[in-house]
């Protein structure tokens, strides 16, 4: 594996493993029952306290066009992204 | 002259390609390479056997490499791939060459080892080939503790079997609740709490530190952040890791998630070379971003995808959508997309629906209750994930589900959706449509701001970010 991929490698696994565990941490506080403290690694700072609050300040669309124009969607290997059938949002009945 | 076409590797990806590419066009020379003395078993029954459940591995098997034969495929058994030559068009084995026109790389997974001291000792087990399962089941009869190590779906399958079989099993797993990577912490205490009926002792926050030698070269515990484990054998249960290096040392292109990079195809960057299974990465269709590590139907699909492109038809494989399920101690749980954890993880905005039904109607024996949680995307309500837990018809919703919401089902789609109302099989209120009626009627309730109907403890039809 080249070291360009190598890096894009550990770097998604990192950026996963650090949102994964703050999304645990909120959904451990949502829903305490059955849950423990997890196991807190030494190190990971700069992903904790900079990337994590960075990432969620902004909105999954900015994200998500972020991500495709980094080519870290696969539509750049050669992937149809699924047809998306356009509706209406949703609204509430209206009442009699 | 007929088209060569190499397979390399055994398991579902690899035996779907060369099966299917030879049905569908009996003039291909098939030549299937694998490392391993068997082939066409299911080595996800394997914690079954071990639980006595399923009663002996040969019923695991599903076929034969002698009906492999018959069936016209040159079967190349214990026989490794030591390098690819793309340029030549051959692979080597057993330092001999094989010519290839057309070649599938369907080379699997191996089980990340735990990265600490004494991860090399005897008694650590890694389930994977059938005959390493039945030497490890033998040992089995002759031990008392075992340490399971990683919550993963095949740790809480490990566990729970092992347990019920009668053996002290300590559970040991970083994460907050099981599951933690996949399962949101309401749909996996069911599953803790049947565990610890079975006698699991579960070790959770808890980090491996050392595996520690009897002196003898074999483990006799696990030394963790909680203290020090005694156990006769301890299973790593941790990620699954794509073999690619053969491939990527024949210069294919590895991915973010460290799998081979295909099209919808199957075909890698490399003329009528093709890749599927746990070796490649496919798209989540939800996000298009790559993911790995599915499922066995998965692989066998993709195989069955490439087999077809191979064989001339034009076959392309859609994002996945990821239903799954699994049997948890007694309690049966799945899903399909994400759930709150993975959307919370990403930052993907979601709306709520959760309801409870039963399996069969009310009155009849053996009904079990259905919980269904559903997450939709806000202002469309297009379904993108759900968990589900319970007893029966668990696989059949999730899998019901991952297909509404490649179609563009929303929750409306949902809550008026027909179902069979019989008996014995199923109740009158079909328990995805009362959750999904449950979200509508929270929804609603939002809009008009007034207090919520029902379930009123719970965040139903809030959105969240």
């Amino acid at each position: 594996v080249s070291a360009v991929a190598g890096t894009r490698q550990r770097l998604r696994d990192r950026a996963e493993h650090h949102l994964r565990a703050a999304a645990m941490e909120d959904l451990r506080a949502r829903r305490p029952a059955g849950t423990v403290a997890p196991y807190r690694e030494r190190g990971g700072l700069l992903w904790r306290r900079v990337f994590v609050p960075a990432y969620r300040r902004l909105p999954w669309e900015v994200k998500a066009r972020a991500m495709h124009l980094l080519g870290m969607t696969a539509e750049r290997s050669g992937w149809t992204p699924p047809a998306r059938r356009p509706r209406e949002p949703w609204r509430p009945p209206a009442r009699r | 002259m007929s088209q060569r076409v190499v397979v390399i590797g055994g398991g579902g990806a690899g035996t779907a390609a060369a099966t299917i590419a030879k049905r569908l066009d009996p003039g291909l020379r098939v030549t299937v390479f694998t490392e391993f003395e068997d082939i066409a078993y299911s080595p996800c029954g394997i914690p079954f056997v071990h639980g006595g459940e399923i009663p002996r591995f040969e019923d695991l098997f599903l076929s034969t490499v002698e009906r492999y034969v018959a069936d016209g495929l040159d079967m190349r058994m214990e026989t490794v791939v030591t390098e690819i030559d793309l340029d030549r068009r051959v692979v080597t084995a057993r330092n001999e060459h094989e010519g290839f026109d057309q070649l599938v790389i369907a080379t699997g997974f191996t089980w990340e080892k735990p990265d600490v001291p004494g991860a090399n000792l005897d008694g650590l087990h890694y389930v994977k080939n059938i005959r390493g399962a039945m030497a490890f089941d033998k040992l089995l009869d002759g031990v008392e503790r075992v340490a399971v190590i990683g919550a993963s779906p095949l740790g809480v399958e490990m566990a729970g079997n092992l347990a019920q079989r009668g053996l002290h099993v300590d559970f040991l797993d970083e994460g907050p609740w099981v599951l933690a990577e996949v399962l949101d912490p309401e749909v996996a205490q069911p599953v803790q709490e049947s565990l610890e009926r079975r006698g699991v002792t579960l070790r959770l926050g808890t980090r491996v530190e050392a595996f520690l030698d009897d002196g003898q070269g074999r483990v006799r515990a696990v030394a963790t952040s909680a203290g020090e484990l005694p156990c006769d054998v301890a299973i790593p249960c941790l990620s699954k890791l794509p073999n690619t290096a053969l491939a990527a040392a024949a210069g294919l292109q590895v991915g973010t998630t460290g799998g081979l990079v295909v099209d919808e195809r199957m075909r890698t960057g490399v003329d009528g070379v093709y890749a599927a299974g746990d070796a490649i990465e496919v798209p989540h269709g939800l996000t298009m971003l790559p993911v790995r590590g599915l499922t066995g139907s998965h692989a066998y699909a993709q195989g069955r995808t490439a087999a077809a492109n191979i064989a001339g038809e034009d076959r392309v494989y859609d994002p996945v959508w990821i239903p799954w399920g699994l049997v948890g101690g007694d309690c049966t749980v799945g899903g399909f997309s994400i759930g709150e954890t993975l959307a919370t993880a990403m930052g993907i905005p979601y709306v709520l629906a959760e309801g409870v039904g039963v399996s069969r109607a009310r009155y009849f024996p053996g009904a079990q209750r259905t919980h269904v949680k559903l997450l939709a995307e806000p202002g469309t309500l297009r379904l993108i994930g759900g968990q589900l837990h319970g007893g029966e018809g668990i696989k059949e919703r999730a899998d019901f589900l991952a297909f509404a919401a490649k179609r563009g089902a929303t929750l409306e789609d949902l809550a008026w959706m027909e179902n069979i109302y019989s008996p014995p099989i199923g109740a009158l209120f079909e328990p995805i449509a009362i959750a999904a009626q449950n979200g509508l009627a929270q929804l609603r309730s939002a809009a008009r701001g007034s207090a919520p109907a029902a379930p009123s403890s719970s965040p139903t039809g809030a959105a969240r970010t």
